[in-house]
C-alpha cells in the first residue's frame, strides 16, 4: 500500500459547502439477505462550483450516498442537507444523470431532453433552452431520432442534456460512462469537462474507475467496502483544461493513482480496475 | 397468482417477438444501412406470401383431390365449387338484401367490435387501477383469476337471460371475452416498468398521474397490444357464439341456418367469411402496434 504522502484536503472547505452530508449511515433490510449496514458515518461536504469524484469498491453505498443527495433514499442517522436545507425529498435543484443513460425509448431526443421541464410544467421559453444545449452536447441534428437510433456515447449526452434543463446547481452522476467503451469513455470525460467549465455547475461523479476520477474531479473520494465509509479524500493538483495525453506523465497522477489503488487493493473486496 | 400473470406476459411476448421474426426486414436494414426509419414494409415479407400462396394452392389441390377422386360425400366436404358458388350468392347480391351476408356480417362485427371496445377499455381501466393500487390488486385479482379459469362461453346463456336475444347479450358476451386478456396483459405491462425510470420521474417531482402516463403507460403498450391482438379475436368468437344462443342475425345464425337444411356448402362459405374477418381484424391490430410502439421493435439499447 502507498504511504499516503499527498496533501489530503481540509475538513472545513475555504467556500460554504453546498453539499453536507454530517455523521450519515444507513442499514436497510432486504428480503435475500436480511439486514445490510450500507453507509456508516459518512462525512463529505462539496463546496459550491467543486468537481468531487468517488470511488469505492462494488455495493460500498457510494450509490445510495448519492441517491439520498437525489431525495430517492433516505437515511437512518446524521444529516444530509444541499444550500444548507435538509434533504427531504427530489429538488429541482438537482439534476441526476444515471447509469447507461436511462432514456425514455418511447420519446425523441428532444422530448427526452425536454421531459423535466415537461413535468414541471415549465414550457416558458423552453424550446431555445433545449436547442442550446442539445446543440451544446452535438445532437443538434438528432433531437427528432429516438434514443435507439444513437450511439451509447450520444444516449449518455442526451442523458447528461436532460440532467441540465432545469438549470440545476447540482449535478449527480452514478457511473454515467460506466457501459461504454475505453475510447467512447475518454471522449466523454474531455466533454463532461467541457461542459461543467462552461456551466459550472457542482458535480458529484460516481465511478470504478481510477483514471476517470482523477482526469475528471477537483477532488477524488475514496471509500471502503460495507459499511461504507470515507478512507481518504485526496486533491487532484493538476491544472485545467486536462487531456489524457498530458494527465498520464503529470507527476501527481501516478502518486494519486497508486495511492487509490493502493487503498481499494486494502478492502476485503475484489479489487476495482 | 402472479405466477399464471407473468405466464400470460410470457405468451404476450412471445407474440411480439414473433412478429419481429422477420428475415426480410432484417436483410433489408443491412443492405440499406440508413438512419432506422419506422418499420418500412413493402418488399419485406414477400416471399412469405408466396410460400402462404403455395400452400394455399397445395391445399385447394388436395380438396380437390378428395371430392372428385375420394368421393368424398357432399354433406361432410362440399366440393370447392359448391363452396365458392355460395360465397358468390352471398356476395354478388344487393347489400340490403337480406339473403346476402352483408347485413349479417355488419351485424356481427357491430356487435363484436362494441364489445371489444367496452372489454379492452375495462380491461385497460381495471389492469390500470391494479397495477397502481395493491388494494385494489389484492381485492380483485381472486376474481378476475377465477373468472378467467372459467370457461367463460359457459357463462354465455346465463348472459342471455340477463340481456335477451337481441344486440344486447352479443355485446356483452363478446365484451366478457375480450376483458379478460387486455386486463391481464396491462397489469403485467404497468407492473414492469423499469425502477431506473420510475427513479427518473422520481427524481424530478413527477406525479403519480405524469408517471403513469409519461413512463407506466407506454412501457405497458407493446404487452397491452398482444392483449388487444387476442381480444379482437376473442370478441369475434363471443360475438358468434351469442347468436348460436339465438339471434335475428348475424353470420352465427347464417351457419345455424344453413346448418339446419344440411347445407354444408353454406356453412364453409360463411366460415371462409369468418375467417378473411379475423385475420383482418387480427393484422389491424398489428399495423396498429407497429405504428404506435415502433421502438420496441427495433433495437433495444
Amino acid at each position: 500500500m502507498a504511504t499516503p504522502q499527498l496533501s489530503r484536503s481540509d475538513s472545513t472547505p475555504r467556500v460554504r459547502p453546498l453539499i453536507d452530508i454530517a455523521k450519515v449511515s444507513k442499514t436497510y433490510v432486504t428480503a435475500s439477505s436480511g439486514s445490510v449496514h450500507a453507509l456508516n458515518k459518512v462525512d463529505l461536504r462539496i463546496a459550491e462550483g467543486e468537481f468531487v469524484c468517488v470511488v469505492g469498491p462494488s455495493g460500498c453505498g457510494k450509490s445510495t450516498l448519492l441517491r439520498m443527495l437525489a431525495g430517492l433514499d433516505t437515511y437512518d442517522t446524521g444529516r444530509v442537507s444541499l444550500d444548507e436545507q435538509t434533504v427531504t425529498g427530489p429538488s429541482s435543484k438537482v439534476g441526476v444523470v444515471f447509469q447507461a443513460a436511462n432514456l425514455l425509448p418511447w420519446l425523441t431526443v428532444r422530448e427526452n431532453v425536454r421531459l423535466p421541464l415537461r413535468v414541471g410544467g415549465r414550457h416558458d421559453a423552453a424550446n431555445e433552452r433545449i436547442d442550446a444545449l442539445l446543440d451544446m452536447a452535438g445532437l443538434g441534428e438528432f433531437g427528432r431520432r429516438y434514443p435507439y437510433e444513437l450511439s451509447g456515447g450520444m444516449q449518455q449526452r442526451a442523458g447528461i442534456c436532460r440532467a441540465l434543463a432545469r438549470d440545476p446547481q447540482i449535478l449527480l452522476m452514478d457511473e454515467p460512462f460506466g457501459a461504454l467503451d475505453a475510447l467512447t469513455r475518454e471522449r466523454m470525460n474531455m466533454e463532461l469537462q467541457r461542459i461543467w467549465q462552461a456551466h459550472r455547475k457542482t458535480i458529484m461523479l460516481i465511478t470504478h474507475s481510477i483514471s476517470e476520477a482523477i482526469f475528471l474531479g477537483d477532488r477524488v473520494v475514496v471509500m471502503s467496502a460495507r459499511p461504507g465509509r470515507i478512507l481518504a479524500d485526496l486533491e487532484v493538483p493538476i491544472a485545467r483544461p486536462r487531456s489524457f495525453d498530458t494527465i498520464v506523465s503529470h507527476a501527481s497522477y501516478a502518486t494519486l493513482a497508486s495511492e487509490i489503488r493502493g487503498l481499494l487493493n486494502a478492502q476485503e473486496g475484489a479489487p476495482n480496475d | 397468482m402472479t405466477d399464471i400473470a407473468s405466464r400470460m406476459a410470457v405468451s404476450s411476448a412471445e407474440v411480439i417477438a414473433q412478429s419481429d421474426v422477420n428475415p426480410d426486414a432484417a436483410m433489408q436494414d443491412a443492405v440499406e444501412d440508413a438512419p432506422a426509419l419506422p418499420v418500412k414494409k413493402g418488399g419485406a415479407g414477400l416471399s412469405g406470401s408466396v410460400i402462404a400462396g403455395i400452400g394455399l394452392v397445395v391445399l385447394i389441390g388436395l380438396w380437390i383431390f378428395s371430392v372428385h377422386v375420394l368421393r368424398v360425400p357432399p354433406y361432410i366436404l362440399p366440393s370447392p365449387e359448391a363452396v365458392v358458388n355460395a360465397l358468390w350468392s352471398g356476395l354478388a347480391i344487393d347489400p340490403a338484401s337480406p339473403k346476402g351476408y352483408y347485413l349479417p356480417l355488419w351485424s356481427t362485427l357491430s356487435n363484436a367490435a362494441t364489445g371489444f371496445a367496452i372489454g379492452s377499455a375495462l380491461g385497460l381501466v381495471l389492469g390500470s387501477l391494479m397495477a397502481e393500487s395493491r388494494t385494489v390488486e389484492k381485492l380483485l385479482m381472486p376474481y378476475a383469476f377465477a373468472l378467467q379459469s372459467l370457461p367463460k362461453v359457459a357463462i354465455a346463456p346465463l348472459v342471455v337471460i340477463w340481456f335477451g336475444f337481441g344486440d344486447g347479450s352479443k355485446v356483452a358476451i363478446a365484451a366478457l371475452l375480450a376483458f379478460f386478456p387486455v386486463l391481464i396483459n396491462s397489469f403485467t405491462g404497468l407492473r414492469s416498468a423499469e425502477p431506473e425510470k420510475i427513479d427518473l420521474m422520481r427524481s424530478l417531482s413527477a406525479t403519480r398521474f405524469e408517471t403513469y402516463r409519461i413512463v407506466k403507460l407506454p412501457n405497458a403498450a407493446p404487452f397491452i397490444f398482444a392483449g388487444l391482438d387476442m381480444a379482437v379475436v376473442y370478441a369475434l368468437l363471443g360475438a358468434i357464439v351469442a347468436e348460436f344462443l339465438g339471434a335475428q342475425q348475424g353470420m352465427g345464425v347464417v351457419i345455424t341456418q344453413a346448418q339446419s337444411v344440411s347445407d354444408v356448402a353454406g356453412v364453409f362459405a360463411a366460415l371462409v367469411i369468418l375467417g378473411v374477418l379475423g385475420i383482418v381484424l387480427h393484422s389491424s391490430v398489428r399495423r396498429l402496434e407497429h405504428r404506435v410502439v415502433h421502438w420496441a421493435h427495433r433495437g433495444k439499447s
